[in-house]
């Protein structure tokens, strides 16, 4: 009887550690779920949770699946570093991925930090996450930055044969950063180049027009503006009946994804045909390679979407990233996977991209183009679209 | 200095913003004139006018008249709401602090936009311009989209009937003095409680309207709620709380000094009207055409 007992008393004691090394790897997910941001977070989740299923499907990393916990930042930077504190103190995730503003990144990276826990930011675009006064070893971004995105459109509109040059930008830390950026480097690559006009209407402005009026009168022969998401769309609606595009020959550069498919589908025929702009991802991209075309392919089942969103793309490329890493270092030690991140090379459906061992950002570039109609598509679309590559003007 | 046609075109387009504002508050001031509630939900009765708008839109399909039965349509749904929601749930909070009707209509806020979320998703939204006012015009050297013309019309035409029907007919009576006594009202044997919800039910109904109205020239996107209604709140804080013309003065003011205010400080777009807000608080705290509170 003692001998049963004790094998039975051993056998319990075993079962935990058996446990143990079958229980998945925890990844918490803070993300904008509710609000206006929900708009991007929840395709981006998409993304992240199509990685997860496939990754799992094929026996996951180390043996171990992965398992991802999902949180409402509700675009709140408190609630996102809450959310990241009971993720890590209470569900004990051994990462944490995600973030969609630039007010919530550089919250949760502090978190991150406190906790020695490696953190993959997926969205948030501010310099300030990972200025070298910021920079910790256990933050990374895999979105692209206010520096890259405005030094991308400065490389196009540098080429173009305008002088006068205005913007138009949200007046918070995304948009006076991005056009900072954007004017120092135009500014380098063209010298003859002069700012005529700054229009810095509010974040959410919802009347646009005494601020198109005003940008008209100065009479610039080109425009860059960082309005994103829903701003852009109501901007463009009430800038084209007044004539502002073609004031400025359709020389107008949108940053902050103004020519995604989601934006162009809610414009339809509104849309300014003709503007360029930049999107993360396109699911018609013409020069796409094979493994954005399969990626694409699996996206659409997967979300039974036939023209799926731009965003998912954040969230699958941030996982990507944390698996890799993780195989690489075979371990979740945290400080293992860090030293793995830093100068990882990720073959993602954009292209490969390096997360770089300087500054922890990965070399992410975007989609950028002229937008027409393509009889394909009852909205407009980038062709060619053609992937700028920020490698060469990340310093 | 700008040219001529440069300020006229500018004061056109602070007066279009203007008469937005308008649409969207006077509905907010009616209703804190005679309920003495402050609606914190008017915003959200204006989100779901605009995405009510689109629903209908998508259901009879663009061109024709469908925009304009959408927009009746959209108003019409937003007032029953806003009926429903004044005759079963707000009336049972009058007789208790003003704190609790202001919870209760932030709690608004939260559900309805999870419930607009349910229904149509956080994907952004856009309705075209109804045919025939796609275009622009010019005049005096500005160029003005057909739309604007016809929102400048359509708010001064909304001003006037209100001015109308509550310095004329009998209903606007019993309004006017309901904002001003209404015990006393009661006391006549008026039907307070049916004209509480009555005006509710116009208020939600302008709310709606001002939503479904913007729907071609604003995107419908989760969130629009709360950024309307900061506005409007300047708007009715300017003009006075409760008083009608103060409302509309409100917004003429806050149209202006936007549009002239960012030629003067472009780096801060919206100071000039805080900066505004702040000056009428100091000097009129209830506003430059509204009547102290008691």
């Amino acid at each position: 009887m003692l001998r049963v007992l004790t094998l039975f008393a051993v056998a319990l004691f075993a079962l935990p550690f058996n446990a143990q090394a079958q229980k998945p790897i925890k990844v918490g997910f803070p993300m904008i779920l509710s609000g206006p941001g929900a708009l991007f977070g929840e395709p981006a989740l998409k993304g992240a949770q199509m990685y997860v299923e496939e990754i799992n499907a094929r026996g996951g990393v180390l043996g171990r699946k992965l398992e991802l916990l999902p949180r409402d930042t509700k675009g709140n930077a408190d609630e996102a570093v809450r959310v990241a504190r009971e993720l890590i103190l209470k569900e004990n995730v051994d990462f944490l991925v995600g973030t969609l503003t630039s007010a919530e990144g550089p919250a949760v990276s502090v978190v991150a930090k406190e906790n020695k826990v490696v953190f993959i930011a997926a969205i948030p675009k501010t310099d300030q996450l990972t200025a070298p006064d910021k920079l910790h070893p256990y933050v990374f971004r895999v979105a692209a930055t206010t520096t890259t995105e405005g030094r991308s459109a400065a490389e196009i509109v540098a080429k173009w044969p305008v002088t006068r040059v205005a913007t138009i930008s949200p007046d918070y830390a995304y948009g006076q950063d991005v056009t900072k950026a954007f004017v120092e480097h135009l500014k380098k690559l063209k010298p003859s180049v002069e700012i005529v006009d700054q229009q810095w209407p509010k974040l959410g402005e919802a009347d646009y027009t005494p601020f198109i009026n005003a940008q008209m009168a100065k009479k610039p022969e080109a425009v860059f503006s960082s309005l994103w998401g829903g701003h852009f769309v109501t901007f463009a609606k009430q800038a084209k009946p007044l004539g502002y595009f073609d004031g400025v020959k359709y020389n107008f550069i949108g940053v902050g994804e103004a020519a995604s498919p989601e934006s162009a589908k809610t414009m339809g025929k509104d849309y300014p045909v003709g503007i360029w702009g930049n999107t993360y991802d396109a699911f018609y991209w013409d020069g796409a390679s094979a493994a954005h075309k399969d990626y694409t392919a699996r996206l659409v089942k997967f979300l039974k979407d036939e023209q799926p969103s731009s965003w998912p793309i954040q969230g699958y490329i941030s996982m990507q990233f944390l698996v890799e890493a993780i195989a690489k270092a075979k371990s979740i030690d945290a400080d293992k996977v860090s030293a793995a991140l830093r100068g990882l090379t990720v073959i993602t459906p954009s292209g490969p991209m390096t997360i770089r061992a300087s500054d922890h950002n990965a070399t992410r570039g975007q989609l950028y183009g002229k937008t027409v109609m393509d009889p394909k598509f009852p909205f407009a679309i980038l062709k060619p679209a053609q992937y700028v590559a920020p490698d060469g003007f990340m310093d | 200095m700008p040219d001529l046609s440069f300020v006229f075109a500018q004061s056109l387009s602070g007066l279009t913003a203007a008469m937005f504002l308008f649409l969207i508050a006077s509905g907010l001031s009616l209703i804190f004139g005679v309920l003495r509630v402050l609606n914190f939900a008017h915003g959200t009765f204006y989100m779901l006018g605009a995405y009510a708008a689109w629903q209908l839109v998508q259901w009879l399909g663009a061109g024709g008249w469908s925009f304009w039965l959408a927009v009746l349509g959209a108003a019409s749904a937003v007032a029953i709401v806003g009926g429903l929601v004044e005759r079963f749930l707000l009336r049972h909070l009058y007789a208790e602090d003003e704190l609790y009707q202001l919870l209760f209509t932030y709690a608004l806020v939260l559900v309805l936009s999870d419930v607009a979320k349910i229904l149509w998703g956080t994907q952004q939204k856009g309705v075209a311009r109804p045919p025939g006012l796609e275009g622009a015009t010019t005049l005096l050297g500005a160029t003005i989209p057909y739309y604007n013309l016809f929102i400048v019309a359509l708010g001064l035409a909304i001003a006037g009937l209100f001015w109308y029907v509550l310095q004329r007919s009998r209903a606007g009576r019993f309004i006017r003095a309901a904002a001003l006594d209404r015990e006393t009202l009661g006391a006549l044997g008026v039907n307070v409680g049916a004209l509480y919800t009555g005006v509710f039910v116009l208020g939600s109904f302008l709310g709606g309207l001002g939503g479904a109205l913007v729907t071609p020239v604003r995107t419908i996107v989760p969130g629009m709620d709360t950024e309307i209604i900061v506005e409007a709140f300047v708007v009715v804080v300017i003009g006075g709380l409760g008083s009608f013309w103060g409302t509309f003065l409100g917004a003429l003011i806050y149209g202006q000094v936007l549009a002239f205010g960012i030629l003067f400080f472009p780096r801060f777009s919206i100071f000039a009207v805080f900066a505004l807000m702040a000056a009428v608080l100091m000097v009129r705290p209830w506003g430059l055409l509204g009547r102290p509170l008691k």
